[in-house]
């Protein structure tokens, strides 16, 4: 019996656990009790993470296309099959008809070296990864007004904070650890103020529930701060010496008076004073968002207010006291960080700074493509118009997560080569030309980095199942194929690459992470212990920036025929596209079959009972499932979580994108309801 | 049967470790990352951490793993029993844990025999240690079930500084001993009355006391309301931890994995805390209310475990304080129940 350290691979918590290794397989798993994080707990999903590694259904052997079935295959006929057509394609049709996701449930070694392999030997910047779904909004948001796009502060943190505010966050369900921590501080006489449409469990522990209409985060954090700045609660020593750009910002917040907020959000004006004054007045106020936030076409304008409520208020820059948007996967964090992102390498080292683009050069030996890459969902857009020919997807599974299904199903079929690289047959790969198994996390090396920017190593506890490798492996030995070497002994010379290259990075080395349980970023250099919160004397970007924000309501409004809001996200025993929590038993046994939450009053209104079969339409598609009847959601407004590939939600949903980013609505669209 | 009473020097321990380990997988505590504890297989004896907390993961992987193969069907009808039966001696346990196999023995071994319990506990050896520094989560001794155990032990070694004061009280322990028996001498005065100082000593740093039967003759008065278990449970994040950390939970579930030719059987740990596990067909949820869960586990632990194997279903090794992240666990519920009874009159 041995017990390997490990990181759980599911949410962005990035809890410790032990994997125990009996006789060369996995026997279980036991929290680790002095990690920062879970401190010896564990949520239903970590306690179950250890399942699916030697699951039945595992990709065991590289497989390739022949008309309607697929073909076991050697690794060399594999590989050489994707050289040669990925080849073919750039001589025809350029390298930037080649496209590539990367993915945030991979390594941060992983990620590095598939950002090197779009940009140094496919020539692209096409390179993204699923945080495009999730927190584009943030990166992009938080790198114009502070310079950095990540959580502020540390997680233990927030057990010493006096306010919590948390908007658009079903934490306990989605990060069950995060909600720990809440839980000590509401013990210690904290308040929490949860701002959701929806009546999420972390709401019934609030002290004030704002739920304001979907897509209307904007105007209420506008109205909240106009409050802040009537009410004279501004941290004005802190605006004047740390930030700049108020007064324009000033001159557009006037307009969001309380009264004025109360008629677009539904939120009766004294609230929100009652909240402004809660949130402004006490020192070691903390703001938490997740996809509430960032998933709307005004999702970098919700980051901006977010990142202008804390610079009005000050309350940044200390423990206890910050903005932190919680991450969503595993190494989501790192994902970016990583540079899987079409406009910036490691570190957020823009693409078109010609500086940066020299460094690389220097040690990458190849000249770099300038132009700013696509994005995931121009990828889809240009692939449906044929413009895109290749696409290589490293663990992902757009065709559930991105909205539109039948779109990106489409476009996906109009490809000429199509790769996916998984650890299970996903939705996704149903459509590809070549599938290559990779090892899941348990069977390799490397490092993920948590939502607080902790940088910690896995370990390999086992040997990968049948012919499976690395992620990292298989991408080395591809592009080695394609004429440039990628030689590394192990992924820690990958990371000293990394460190090598990326400021932020400088000091993460894996002999330093292999004692003690990892590192925050920024860690400049190797003497450096790492930062547990940002922005203390002076923000990244030096100045903070306030930027004007105006209300613009969603993309979708419901109308006669679509008179419904349809809401979409997580529940607590799945996880995304479930290739992993539905083939772990007590998980898929939670909630077995999908169903929409509909609110009593519709329910008697559309004549439908509890358990019913119902119809949900939008302008885009269609799907049947199971009504629940429940006060979680309000009037007027469903929700269904994306998980089931049997009833997907994301046929429903709409693909229009914010302008900046590009992030999708995926929070917000019109839908119809019909009993069946 | 009086247990027997030997010394046995530290310098010796790792010799006799040394020895037992060329019969069986030696399983000790050893350092993980920071100020963890591990309980894994000894590559090297030194590294046996003697400094202990009082709170060690459980031990009951050992004998009841998360995830356990059965067995193998094979298409050509043949049936491979994959029961494990590794030889194993564990070094460092806990005395709660040494009283909870008792209980486990009983609900695994009484009338049916649970064929894959069985193998393992009958290769398994156990050395526990008694425990000097209780923490402020454990309440053993007011249970008697921990730090010192007049039965029930295989091996019970007390730390008197240089030396161990070792009582044998099984035959599987006798026999670990007693083959190296040029190891050990007889105890003398001064050892018993060393030993009786620390026996006084760590009965006297165990303060923290939970009265079991106190709670179960309250629920059993009626004056627990269902409002009380609504209160305790609102926070329960169904994670399943106390559960699966509990010495004294059995729950398993079984489902059959088809790897082409070959079906294998594996059980796994489950937990009662998730609304799944009386899933009816139909999809229906007797238990679909969080607070009925939460109540049913305490309902187990404190009336129907006594009913059904004469003891309680807690040994107060504090585990569940630890593992449930909103801390409803079983030390803090019994106080609450007793503030909330107490009120209501």
């Amino acid at each position: 019996m041995d017990k390997i350290l490990t990181v759980c691979p599911y949410c962005g918590c990035g809890c410790g656990l032990y994997l125990h290794v009996e006789n060369g397989s996995i026997s279980g798993v036991s929290p680790s009790r002095s990690h920062p994080v879970n401190r010896g707990s564990l949520c239903i999903k970590g306690w179950n993470a250890h399942e699916f590694v030697t699951h039945p259904e595992r990709l065991r052997y590289p497989l390739i296309r022949e008309d309607s079935y697929l073909r076991k295959v050697g690794w060399d006929e594999a590989l050489g099959f994707i050289s040669s057509r990925l080849k073919k394609i750039k001589k025809i049709h350029g390298p930037d008809s080649i496209s590539i996701i990367s993915s945030a449930k991979c390594t941060n070694e992983e990620n590095y070296l598939m950002m090197k392999f779009a940009r140094a030997v496919i020539g692209t910047n096409n390179i993204d990864h699923c945080a495009r779904l999730c927190h584009s909004s943030t990166v992009g948001g938080l790198a114009t007004t502070f310079g950095s796009g990540a959580m502020t502060n540390s997680i233990s943190e927030i057990a010493d904070a006096k306010t919590l505010f948390v908007i658009g966050s079903n934490t306990i369900e989605q990060h069950p650890m995060v909600a720990m921590y809440i839980f000590e501080a509401i013990e210690k006489g904290a308040t929490l103020i949860v701002a959701d449409p929806r009546k999420i469990r972390l709401a019934e522990f609030s002290h004030i529930h704002l739920r304001h209409r979907c897509g209307t985060d904007t105007a209420l954090l506008m109205g909240i701060m106009n409050s802040i700045v009537a009410e004279g609660l501004v941290d004005i020593d802190f605006v004047k010496k740390r930030t700049e750009n108020f007064d324009s910002f000033r001159k557009i917040l006037k307009r969001y008076t309380p009264d004025v907020v109360e008629g677009i959000t539904g939120i009766h004006a004294d609230d929100i004073r009652k909240v402004a004054r809660l949130y402004a007045m006490e020192k070691r106020s903390m703001l938490f968002y997740s996809m509430g936030i960032t998933q709307h076409i005004t999702g970098v304008d919700n980051v901006k207010a977010c990142a202008n409520l804390v610079m009005l208020t000050g309350h940044i820059g200390l423990p206890s006291s910050g903005l932190n948007p919680l991450r969503g996967q595993n190494n989501v964090q790192g994902a970016c960080d990583m540079g899987a992102l079409p406009d910036v390498y490691s570190g957020y080292q823009f693409v078109k700074d010609p500086i940066v683009r020299r460094k690389f050069k220097r040690i990458w030996g190849v000249n770099l493509p300038e132009k700013s890459g696509l994005t995931m969902m121009e990828m889809v857009e240009k692939a449906y118009k044929g413009e895109l020919k290749a696409m290589y997807i490293m663990g992902e599974n757009p065709l559930l997560s991105n909205p539109y299904s039948d779109y990106t199903r489409e476009a996906l079929q109009r490809l000429e080569l199509l790769v996916v690289q998984d650890i299970f047959l996903n939705e996704t790969a149903q459509y590809a030309d070549v599938i290559l198994p990779a090892a899941s996390f348990a069977e390799k090396d490397g490092t993920f980095t948590n939502t607080e920017r902790r940088i910690q190593l896995i370990r390999k506890a086992t040997a990968p199942v049948g012919e499976s490798k690395p992620d990292w492996e298989i991408i080395c030995e591809l592009s080695s194929m394609m004429g440039y070497e990628m030689n590394y002994r192990g992924t820690y010379e990958i990371m000293e690459e990394v460190a090598l290259l990326t400021p932020i990075y400088g000091g993460i080395l894996h002999h330093r992470l292999n004692t003690g349980l990892g590192l925050q970023w920024p860690c400049p250099s190797t003497d450096h212990p790492g930062t547990p919160y940002l922005h203390r004397k002076k923000f990244a970007r030096g100045l903070g920036t306030f930027m004007p924000v105006d209300f613009i309501p969603p993309d979708e409004p419901p109308n006669d025929e679509f008179p419904m809001i349809l809401t979409t996200g997580r529940i607590y025993s799945r996880y995304h596209t479930t290739t992993m929590c539905g083939r772990t038993t007590v998980l898929e046994r939670e909630e077995p079959e999908p169903f929409i939450e509909v609110n009593p009053s519709d329910a008697e209104k559309l004549k439908i009972k509890n358990r019913d079969s119902v119809k949900v339409t939008s302008k885009r598609g269609s799907i049947r499932l199971n009504a629940y009847i429940t006060t979680t959601v309000p009037e007027g407004t469903v929700f269904i979580p994306f998980h089931y590939s049997v009833a997907p939600a994301n046929a429903l949903t709409n693909p229009a994108l914010d302008p900046e980013v590009k992030i999708p609505e995926l929070k917000v669209c019109a839908v119809k309801v019909e009993p069946l | 049967m009086k247990p027997t009473e030997l010394i046995l020097y530290k310098d010796h321990l790792s010799y006799w470790l040394r020895q037992l380990r060329k019969e069986r997988e030696l399983i000790g505590p050893l350092r993980g990352e920071e100020t963890d504890i591990v309980f894994k297989s000894v590559e090297n004896i030194h590294d046996i951490v003697l400094d202990l907390p009082a709170i060690l993961p459980t031990v009951k992987e050992f004998l009841f793993p998360q995830y356990e193969p059965m067995f193998k069907y094979l298409m050509t009808d043949e049936v491979v029993d994959l029961r494990d039966n590794t030889k194993r001696v564990i070094f460092g346990v806990r005395s709660c844990d040494v009283t909870a196999l008792t209980l486990l023995d009983k609900f695994f071994l009484d009338g049916y025999k649970d064929p894959f319990y069985e193998e393992r506990r009958n290769e398994t050896v156990l050395i526990s240690i008694v425990c000097g520094r209780p923490e402020p989560e454990c309440f053993c001794a007011g249970l008697n079930t921990g730090p010192y155990l007049e039965k029930g032990f295989d091996v019970q070694l007390t730390d008197l500084g240089d030396r161990f004061f070792v009582q044998v009280g099984s035959p599987k322990g006798h026999s670990a001993v007693m083959r190296f028996s040029f190891l050990f001498r007889k105890p003398y005065k001064a050892d018993y009355e060393d030993q009786y100082e620390v026996f006084l000593s760590s009965k006297a740093t165990s303060q923290k006391r939970i009265s079991l039967e106190g709670a179960r003759q309250l629920i059993l008065s009626g004056k627990v309301k269902d409002d009380f278990w609504r209160m305790i449970s609102d926070k329960c994040f169904e994670c399943g931890g106390c559960v699966y950390q509990c010495p004294l939970c059995t729950c398993f579930t079984v489902t059959d994995r088809v790897f082409g030719d070959i079906i294998e059987r594996v059980r796994l740990w489950d937990a009662c805390l998730f609304k799944g596990f009386t899933r009816l067909a139909g999809g229906i949820l007797p238990n679909e209310e969080r607070y009925l869960r939460t109540k049913r586990w305490f309902y187990h632990k404190l009336i129907y475990y006594p009913d059904a194997l004469n003891g309680f279903g807690c040994v107060g090794c504090g585990r569940c304080t630890i593992a449930c992240p909103t801390k409803i666990d079983m030390a803090s519920v019994i106080t609450r129940l007793k503030v909330t009874a107490g009120s209501e009159g």
